[in-house]
């Protein structure tokens, strides 16, 4: 897919981050916080486009936009404590600094999505990278359909932006929610989010999807939704993989003959299944 | 300035140390373990021109094993983080480079400058210059020929020198190379008919001396027709040691990885070569490993030079240096790849 915004073609160096200050930390569930970042000039980017997060002496790791750009310059982004990196992260506190490049990556195409109904398929951590784009179409809900997001996760403890899914659906979101394992309190669904398919009142044949989530999640939606006639190019996806530059240079995201971070992460299932990226 | 000119070998010596006042030489040197290195040359006059291959290839001076990056040092009014770029700058006169490894180049700058810059091999890649050397005698491991990247070339190189016997036949491609070359143009002379006709001599004797023939275009139109299943990668992979030697001896693979060392004042972050043929190189946080079946990783080094460096860079991600050939205990380099995917096409017509 081509980028929306263009690259940066000057000669600074491109792997010099930019100071960024964390304003406001915000625990979510049990290891995700959302980190609001403030940088001296505002930075534009779009859904689905990710920065460089680096942390000096840990190194660097690839994170999602989880809002929609901030005239004032603040960027949020959803983290899990999953590895080194995340870790450091994790352990800064509000008022410290932090480093970021980017944004990198193609970002969603919302284009596509002009007069369609939506249907947003989200897993665990998964909905980080579609909170800004259901946060654009409550913004200018003319532009798209009917929106319906289908959001699984492991626990009801661990469904992230819990309050604010219910303002989403306040805003004439359709949700519907299930878990892997319910507790006592949990009266939804419980199962995979492939098995919510049902809840969906849309015709598939015209609408588009936004997945993301884990590599099988994603795979099984998008073979789903093939299989309920919606057309191949417009089931999108984000997909994720490791990487050290974000920029198309160190090698380990390529995939196939495309690189995720400058060629992807967005991608959709039509080049998925040509450049056989998944497998 | 004639772009076509003659170098007395005697003269060879104070050329390079004229040179050497300004640059740093870098040649090809033995060392105690009989290999060829390149190395920053002391005594001229050990240099070792008619040698095999060097081990690692020269793109090591653009594109080093380890490279500092950026290091930070934070200040006591921890408000400011203080950045410095540790960009190489070096500047450096490459000698005795071999063409195929000056075709790599080319790929190399269309991978590293298109789209967003690197600077670090930017920045030495506009302070390095390069003398080629056309080949006499290949390697029997060499196979440049058949992918038109030597022995010797036409174009993309800076400076490009002939052995013929008692002068060298030197040839001019970039506006650098000229600069050099004009500073010093009292020690050349004007090629007469007989320096062409020794060139054309060395380049015939040159082309007949290779051992390996071997056609990269024959064998990507076998993969794309998926001629190749999958039980042969599946023996590529069983015969794959996971040492990394093809990466890190090709002087086309560009893959790094990048990690931060902490010093007392600070933190200093480097890159180093990496290689898709390790298990952790596509480790995720959580530890998911996409590419833990080897047949994924050999087969994907494979596709990546074979089909889809043609299709993005415009040429193979190979350049017949052979050594691969050379560093490949489980006999699974390019050449050995092709020759024995070659025999399978014969023997299927056969049948």
């Amino acid at each position: 897919m081509k980028n929306n915004l263009k690259n940066n073609k000057t000669n600074a160096n491109i792997y010099i981050p930019l100071n960024g200050k964390i304003e406001e930390i915000t625990q979510l569930t049990g290891d995700v916080r959302l980190f609001k970042i403030k940088t001296e000039t505002p930075i534009d980017y779009v859904p689905g486009q990710f920065f460089m997060l680096s942390v000096w002496g840990a190194g660097e790791v690839p994170i999602s936009v989880a809002s929609l750009p901030e005239k004032n310059g603040t960027i949020e982004l959803c983290i899990r404590k999953t590895g080194i990196v995340t870790s450091a992260i994790h352990s800064l506190k509000t008022g410290q600094s932090i480093g970021l490049r980017g944004p990198y990556g193609n970002g969603f195409p919302i284009d596509i999505s002009k007069g369609r109904d939506v249907i947003l398929v989200a897993g665990g951590i998964g909905i980080a990278p579609l909170r800004p784009l259901i946060q654009q179409f409550i913004k200018n809900h003319r532009k798209a359909g009917k929106v319906t997001l289908l959001y699984g996760s492991r626990t009801p403890d661990e469904i992230i932006f819990r309050d604010e899914v219910e303002e989403w659906e306040e805003s004439g979101i359709a949700v519907a929610l299930t878990v892997d394992k319910g507790n006592d309190n949990w009266k939804g669904n419980v199962g995979l989010v492939t098995g919510l398919w049902p809840e969906v009142r849309t015709d598939f044949k015209e609408a588009v999807a936004y997945i993301c989530g884990p590599d099988v999640m994603i795979k099984a939606a998008m073979r789903d939704l093939f299989f309920l006639g919606m057309p191949d190019e417009r089931i999108i996806t984000t997909l994720e993989a490791h990487m050290k530059c974000g920029v198309g240079k160190c090698g380990h995201c390529y995939i196939g003959p495309q690189y995720i971070c400058t060629d992807g992460p967005v991608f959709s299932y039509k080049e998925i299944k040509e450049q056989s990226i998944l497998k | 300035m004639k772009k076509e000119l003659i170098l007395d070998k005697n003269n060879l010596s104070y050329w390079l140390r004229q040179i050497r006042k300004k640059r740093e030489l870098i040649g090809p040197l033995m060392n105690g373990g009989n290999d060829i290195v390149f190395k920053s040359v002391d005594k001229i006059h050990e240099l070792v021109l008619d040698c095999p291959a060097s081990l690692p290839s020269p793109k090591e001076f653009i594109f080093p094993q380890y490279e500092p990056m950026l290091r930070i040092r934070q200040a006591s009014n921890v408000k400011y983080q203080e950045i410095t770029d540790l960009s190489e700058k070096t500047r450096r006169v490459i000698f005795g480079v071999r063409s195929c490894d000056i075709s790599a180049l080319g790929l190399l700058d269309r991978f590293y400058l298109k789209g967003h810059k690197d600077s670090y091999y930017a920045e030495r890649r506009r302070n390095t210059l390069f003398i080629s050397i056309v080949c006499k005698d290949p390697d029997p491991t060499c196979f440049c020929i058949g992918l038109g990247t030597g022995p010797y070339l036409e174009k993309g190189f800076d400076i490009q020198i002939t052995d013929l016997g008692d002068r060298y036949f030197v040839q001019i491609g970039s506006p650098e190379g000229a600069k050099t070359v004009k500073a010093m143009s009292f020690l050349f002379r004007r090629p007469q008919k007989t320096d062409y006709e020794d060139q054309y001599e060395v380049f015939l004797s040159s082309k007949a001396r290779f051992h390996k023939r071997i056609n990269l275009k024959g064998i990507r139109q076998m993969i794309l027709e998926e001629k190749v299943k999958d039980d042969f990668w599946q023996w590529v992979a069983d015969r794959c040691f996971e040492c990394g030697g093809c990466v890190y001896n090709c002087p086309l693979c560009t893959c790094f990885t990048v990690t931060d060392r902490a010093y007392s004042e600070g933190t200093e972050r480097i890159r180093l070569w990496d290689a898709c043929m390790f298990k952790g190189f596509t480790r995720m946080a959580g530890g998911i490993l996409p590419n833990e079946m080897m047949v994924k990783r050999t087969k994907r080094w494979y596709y990546h030079k074979l089909i889809h460096y043609p299709e993005t860079l415009g040429g193979f991600g190979c350049v017949g240096c052979g050594r691969c050939t050379i560093t490949c205990p489980g006999k699974i380099d390019m050449a050995s790849i092709a020759t024995k995917l070659k025999g399978l096409a014969i023997s299927e017509e056969e049948k």
